[in-house]
């Protein structure tokens, strides 16, 4: 076994693990975790498959934006975690099944008779100076011009869906604007009144 | 790469509708509550220039430009018209609704217009990559407006439901395509044709990744056994949403199957056998016929039996694609069509029935409607009909060709079962006709909509019965859409 | 050497794992939702797996455009699922009951 190899395994087995955690921890937020480690060890095994540009954006977006993103809404949202749990036991057998089932089938297809390396020879690795990030950024904003422009549309889209569902005015709000504090005149707070002095 | 500019020419529509949900999106923001009628009026007359752009622009030639992302064929433009005049519609007719219920918002054309962005953007697709983004697009938009009334415990819900789904959707779709690309190594339908004969067609994993394709697709289309969505989302959304939502993205959806599997892998189609995605597309059309068809009888709600009732047509439509020949292609491309005008209708007449506080969504809601408004009460009658497919309204028409087609590539059988399927379906329709006609109705109040949705929901009425009589002016576009 | 197939097992591995978690967690949306960032892995996984195999590097463009659209969608879920916990107080499934039929 090659030191590549044996990397790759290891990091195999602890996004399995991890994976796994995602789908059986009982609390949200460490399934949260869980999945935050399962993007590190995929971006280490893409490293592997020398796709670098793609492992630090995975790491970068993923863990850096979309995973703080659920962390923050798991912990704005009071989850009440105890009822969410109820009937789980039941459905897991079920569901470990099911997995092993459908990973048998799918294993059966793409295993080594169909993708073995006598089928698709590894590929030479490229040289010390060959920039992936180039390589992809030559494509992207040529051959794929047309996809990358939907794409910032469809960001465009999340924006404007995401502020539409949930920003609401609050009218019990105790917001107080400074412009108005400051442009407030000495009129608008005096009142100047005249009395005629008490008599007696 | 050369580029050239007059390569952005056949992208106009979409360069236009693109432009136009930008222009909304910043009109809006400097718009008053009470002038929101300038942003609904600047989406509608938006629309309609679409129609007139995609009609200058097109031409009998195919043009695939952006190194192969992008496709604009005969068909690309008759389904584009189709969308923008369906989507024109929906809008129509759900102005009313918005605006007694508060929800007469600039966000719901942003998202509407980057919806049917998302539509053209599908249908003009040439590779995967691209019939994904615009899939996305679409769905990212619809799941936003399912959930669109915030107030509603149920529309909430059902955008949950349909978010949940459609992203597993995605997902399986997803592997289906990584596994045909891993095979043939690319992802362009002009190429994925002959790199599939390269490979052997009966390649397993190819056959596999197709399986996982077609599971996505009927999914996204809502065929059985993959619709639980279809009747929750319909039934939760709010009924303008829901309008829009079960017309005009049919159009896109049976762009996706023809993009997919027959520009991209028709080799695949398996004449006559079990592999390929004809006999998948058998199991899905007639289950599809069979359960939508059977439940819909049990509803007493109006938009979870028009939900059923799409699930059935969405049966008809594969049927017509899965026969694999050129008139297959135009009679599903004419139904596609013409279901998404009936619908638009259909929903039009629901949106018209309900007012402030008060949604016509049951059944009983409909008894009498013969007294209170005659008229609309045989638009209605002329709508069911041609959902239930009785001459000489368009649906009938529909029907046949489609059945035709299934007739000459041998497969009687499955003509059969549509057959069966579809006179068990008349009762349900039938069954509003008579609740319209012989009930006496439980409220008296007379139905108050404005001018111009009565002009077009009359027209579009009228139209079932027109195109009926004489279907064949729609059914030579399609016919040379498809270029048959 | 590190096979095609191993990359692809890894990935078939976890799809699997993905589906059988939506499977589970019925009741919780956002495991769900992590869960269909996890089935979104499993595809990337093959399309760089393919893609380093292949010497091709459409499938690693596809990555990409499938990461930025995964952002965007779970930027849209979490926006609902806070609409429908505002609406509910809950995020259990079992408590959306309204629809049926």
């Amino acid at each position: 076994m090659t030191f590549e190899k044996f990397i790759f395994y290891v990091l195999a087995a602890v996004l399995i693990i991890s994976a796994t955690m995602v789908i059986t921890r009982k609390n949200p937020v460490h399934a949260a975790l869980s999945l935050i480690l399962a993007f590190v060890a995929s971006s280490g095994i893409w490293l592997l498959a020398e796709a670098e540009f793609l492992a630090i954006v995975l790491v970068l977006v993923y863990v850096g934006a979309v995973m703080v993103l659920f962390l923050f809404v798991l912990m704005m949202l009071d989850i009440d975690v105890a009822t969410l749990r109820a009937g789980f036991i039941k459905m897991l057998p079920l569901g470990i099944l099911m997995a092993i089932a459908m990973a048998a089938e799918l294993i059966l297809v793409v295993g080594p008779e169909n993708f073995g390396l006598d089928k698709f020879a590894a590929p030479a690795r490229h040289a010390a100076d060959y920039s992936n990030t180039e390589e992809l950024g030559g494509v992207l904003y040529t051959v794929y011009m047309y996809p990358f422009e939907i794409a910032a549309v469809i960001l465009l889209v999340a924006i404007i869906a995401a502020i539409g569902l949930t920003m609401r005015r609050r009218p019990d709000s105790k917001y107080l604007d400074p412009a108005n504090q400051v442009v407030v005149k000495r009129k608008d707070r005096v009142r100047m009144v005249s009395m005629d002095a008490e008599k007696g | 790469m050369q580029f050239d500019s007059n390569q952005l020419i056949p992208v106009l529509p979409e360069i236009y509708i693109l432009s136009l949900a930008c222009l909304v999106l910043v009109i809006d923001l400097f718009i008053k509550q009470e002038n929101r009628i300038v942003t609904y009026g600047i989406t509608q007359i938006g629309l309609l220039l679409a129609v007139a752009i995609t009609v200058a622009v097109g031409q009998p030639q195919t043009q695939i430009i952006f190194d192969g992302s992008y496709i604009r064929d005969p068909m690309s433009d008759v389904l584009k018209v189709g969308i923008f005049v369906v989507s024109f519609l929906a809008f129509l007719y759900a102005k009313d609704y918005l605006r007694d219920r508060d929800l007469f918002k600039g966000e719901f054309y942003t998202l509407g217009l980057f919806a049917v962005l998302g539509m053209i953007i599908m249908v003009s697709a040439n590779s995967f990559l691209t019939i994904y983004l615009g899939l996305e697009l679409l769905a990212l938009s619809m799941y936003a407006l399912v959930a669109f009334n915030r107030d509603s415990q149920d529309g909430a819900e059902a955008a949950m439901k349909y978010f949940v789904l459609g992203a597993l959707a995605s997902g399986i779709l997803l592997y289906g395509i990584s596994m045909v690309y891993g095979m043939t190594g690319t992802i362009r339908f002009d190429e994925l044709g002959g790199a599939i004969q390269k490979v052997g067609l009966d390649n397993v994993v190819l056959v596999f990744g197709l399986v996982f394709i077609v599971i996505g697709l009927s999914f996204k289309l809502g065929a059985v056994p993959f619709h639980m969505w279809v009747p929750d989302v319909y039934h939760g959304a709010p009924t303008a949403v829901t309008l829009f939502l079960g017309s005009a993205p049919k159009i896109a959806a049976f762009a996706l199957a023809m993009r997919m599997l027959v520009d991209g892998m028709e080799p695949l189609v398996g004449q006559g056998g079990w592999q390929g995605w004809q006999g998948m597309l058998i199991v899905l059309a007639v289950l599809s016929m069979a359960i939508g068809n059977l439940i819909a009888i049990a509803q007493t709600n109006i938009k979870r039996m028009l939900a059923y009732s799409t699930i059935s047509h969405v049966g008809f439509i594969l049927l017509g694609i899965l026969a694999g020949t050129k008139e297959g292609y135009t009679a599903a491309m004419f139904y596609t069509l013409v279901y998404a005008l009936m619908s638009a209708g259909g929903f039009g007449i629901v949106i018209a029935l309900s007012r402030r506080g008060f949604e016509a969504e049951n059944l009983d809601d409909y008894k009498g409607l013969n007294q209170r408004n005659p008229w609309f009460a045989g638009m209605m009658l002329l709508l069911m009909f041609s959902m239930a497919g009785v001459p000489p309204t368009v649906g009938f028409f529909a029907k046949l060709f489609v059945l035709d087609a299934v007739v000459s590539v041998d497969l009687t059988w499955v003509a059969l079962v549509g057959v069966f399927f579809s006179i068990i379906g008349a009762f349900y329709y039938i069954r509003i006709i008579k609740l319209m006609y012989f009930d006496k109705p439980s409220d008296e109040s007379p139905l108050s909509m404005g001018v111009d949705t009565q002009v077009v929901l009359s027209l579009n009425g009228l139209s079932m019965l027109y195109l009926g009589l004489f279907p064949a002016g729609l059914l030579s576009i399609c016919h040379t859409a498809i270029g048959g | 050497m590190i096979e095609l197939s191993d990359y692809l097992i890894l990935g078939a591995i976890l799809f699997a794992i993905s589906v059988a978690g939506i499977f589970i967690n019925r009741k919780n949306v956002i495991i769900l939702l992590m869960c269909v960032e996890l089935m979104l892995l499993a595809v990337n996984m093959n399309f760089v797996a393919f893609s380093h195999f292949l010497g091709d590097t459409v499938g690693q463009v596809f990555v990409f455009f499938i990461l930025t659209v995964a952002a965007a969608e779970a930027a849209i879920g979490l926006a609902i699922l806070v609409v429908l916990f505002r609406s509910k107080r809950s995020i259990n499934v079992e408590d959306m009951d309204a629809l049926r039929g």
